[in-house]
């Protein structure tokens, strides 16, 4: 997993519950890193298993929950590195129909060893859409966060359900309807 | 500050510091990764412009040893680039002028080149045409053009180029010859014409000169003497060999004259009937060994053909016992004749004077010249040739091929 999603986690972490919370996490994972994380580096998705696991038991809150704040703040990080790419789409729906076939095409050009979720595009209306969330990494609520901050970054509202398609959150469909 | 709060910053220090000595360590590898790379760019760069050198030095030999010209203009028809070839052309140098290849067209091909031009913009190109061009020197040549339009990476059109072949000296031959053919057909049609009107003329003095004979012989036979006689009838046999002189050039002139239809020609018939009507001396025995083909042909010509071969070959045997053999081989797409005969022989030195006009190897009465000349000219008809061997003392054999089909 690429290390911006550790150091922004570890971050936003700090920011909402302090530092002693981030010592804490760290402490009490395993981590063959030591919780040394840099932008540029790569890393177990386990640790980032066992960070979540860690802090969802410190703060009570379930680990989809802060997955989806992840989420929500996580896109802002997108913006601020790739604006043009965002600038490319004129509405949400645009860009999110684009996952797949255009963004990240992108970013196997940059990072050929990427584990990227699928987005599979099932239906698009000028409104409304539907896709097909696969990941072993089972991450739904965080891409979840990241479909609202689309909206709200173009000025618009949605409303995004969940179906999960099995247990363990590999396979999910987004049925998302864009309000007027 | 609580001890474990300070515990808590010195752990995150910590771990700032090895993150920042991790992400330089990453960066400098990531460094030596890119020099790496630029290092392997720099020598495929260094054997591509190698390449591209070698291509376009090469391109550059091939554009100045084409024998043909070569022009790249505008689509105002400015010339960019000649190569050795056009230069020499059309003698102008680009180096010291500006040159349009309007000035290049002859005045009278004028709208013949710009329909020409309109299809090279709108089709993209223009093939085969031919027409004149003034040279710098005022020299007007003929030349053929096939030329297309040159387009950028966008697919628009910038420039057209033309290779431009100088048909000057062909296009002069085939004027002569067009010239020389038209004569040639004229004089041959003058040359028949002129055969049938003199052959015609002097016919009827001929035969006047027979019936005077005639009357002569008959009205004075009383006062002739054994000499007069022998005068007149001497007199007579030269008369009735001008009348064969006269029948022998109009059959010569005609044979391609007169259409005869195609008709499937039984030739061991017709070599029957003319044994049986040609003079033979006792002496001589006419033999065909083997039956004879059936031939698709002019029954006149082929008749005449066969008449004039068998004539000679019976006129000219000298032994106690003569013999004439005619025989045939089928060939793939011609009939093989030959006509065989123990006669005097023919010398190899008149070889290729028999068959022409008029030649005669032997003087005299019955011999006119034409027979082997109208023999030529009717196998030269069939798409055939003729031929012989011959041993002088011991005897001759004609032969010939005949065309089996006939356009």
């Amino acid at each position: 997993m690429k290390g911006i999603v550790f150091t922004e986690f570890l971050e936003l972490v700090e920011n909402k519950f302090g530092m002693e919370y981030v010592d804490d996490i760290i402490s009490k994972s395993e981590l063959e890193s030591e919780g040394v994380y840099t932008s540029i580096g790569t890393y177990k998705f386990s640790e980032m298993v066992q960070l979540l696991t860690h802090l969802s038991e410190k703060t009570q809150l379930s680990i989809n929950d802060l997955l989806h704040t992840y989420g929500l703040h996580f896109f802002s990080v997108l913006k601020n590195s790739y604006p043009d790419i965002i600038k490319q789409y004129e509405t949400p729906l645009d860009l999110l129909n684009a996952i797949e076939s255009h963004i990240h095409v992108e970013v196997r050009k940059i990072y050929p060893d990427a584990e990227l979720p699928k987005f599979d595009v099932t239906n698009k209306e000028s409104s409304k859409m539907t896709m097909i969330y696969t990941s072993s990494r089972g991450m739904y609520s965080f891409a979840k966060g990241l479909m609202e901050s689309t909206f709200k970054h173009y000025g618009k509202e949605a409303s995004i359900a969940i179906t999960k398609l099995n247990n363990n959150g590999t396979e999910v469909k987004f049925d998302i309807q864009q309000h007027a | 500050m609580p001890n474990e709060q300070l515990q808590i910053l010195q752990r995150a220090l910590e771990r700032e510091r090895k993150a920042r000595k991790q992400a330089e360590s990453i960066l400098e590898q990531k460094a030596m990764e890119l020099y790496e790379v630029n290092q392997k760019l720099k020598v495929s760069n260094a054997s591509l412009e190698e390449l591209t050198h070698k291509q376009s030095s090469q391109l550059d030999g091939v554009f100045d040893n084409l024998l043909d010209a070569y022009i790249l203009m505008n689509l105002k028809g400015e010339v960019i680039e000649m190569n050795r070839s056009a230069k020499q052309l059309f003698g102008y140098n680009l180096d010291f002028e500006h040159v349009n290849v309007v000035k290049l067209i002859y005045r009278e091909d004028y709208q013949y080149a710009m329909q020409s031009y309109w299809q090279l913009i709108n089709k993209g190109y223009f093939k085969d045409y031919k027409a004149r061009v003034i040279t710098k020197n005022k020299e007007v040549k003929q030349v053929h053009i096939n030329a297309g339009l040159v387009y950028d990476a966008s697919g628009k059109a910038i420039a057209a180029q033309g290779i431009v072949r100088n048909i000057t000296e062909e296009y002069k031959e085939a004027e002569l010859k067009k010239a020389l053919l038209a004569n040639l057909e004229k004089s041959n049609q003058e040359l028949k014409d002129f055969a049938h009107v003199v052959s015609h003329d002097l016919k009827s003095p001929l035969r006047s000169m027979n019936t005077l004979i005639y009357w002569l012989k008959e009205d004075y036979e009383a006062i002739l003497d054994e000499n007069a006689k022998e005068i007149l009838a001497k007199l007579s046999t030269k008369v009735e060999k001008m009348d064969h002189l006269i029948r022998g050039v109009l059959a010569y002139s005609s044979i391609d004259k007169v259409e005869h239809p195609l008709e499937k020609v039984n030739i061991q018939d017709l070599v029957s009937d003319i044994i049986s009507v040609i003079y033979i001396p006792e002496n001589i025995k006419v033999e065909i060994p083997k039956t004879l083909p059936i031939i698709t042909g002019d029954r006149f010509r082929l008749q005449q053909l066969f008449q004039n071969l068998l004539n000679n070959a019976v006129l000219y045997i000298d032994k106690p016992k003569g013999w004439v053999k005619v025989t045939c081989e089928e060939l793939k797409t011609h009939w093989k004749f030959y006509i065989e005969d123990n006669g005097v022989g023919i010398d190899k030195k008149y070889q290729k004077k028999i068959f022409e006009v008029f030649q005669s190897l032997q003087k005299s009465d019955h011999s006119t010249g034409i027979g082997l000349s109208i023999v030529k000219k009717i196998i030269d008809y069939y798409e055939g040739e003729i031929d012989f061997t011959s041993t002088v003392g011991e005897g001759t054999c004609f032969h010939f091929t005949l065309k089996k089909k006939h356009n």
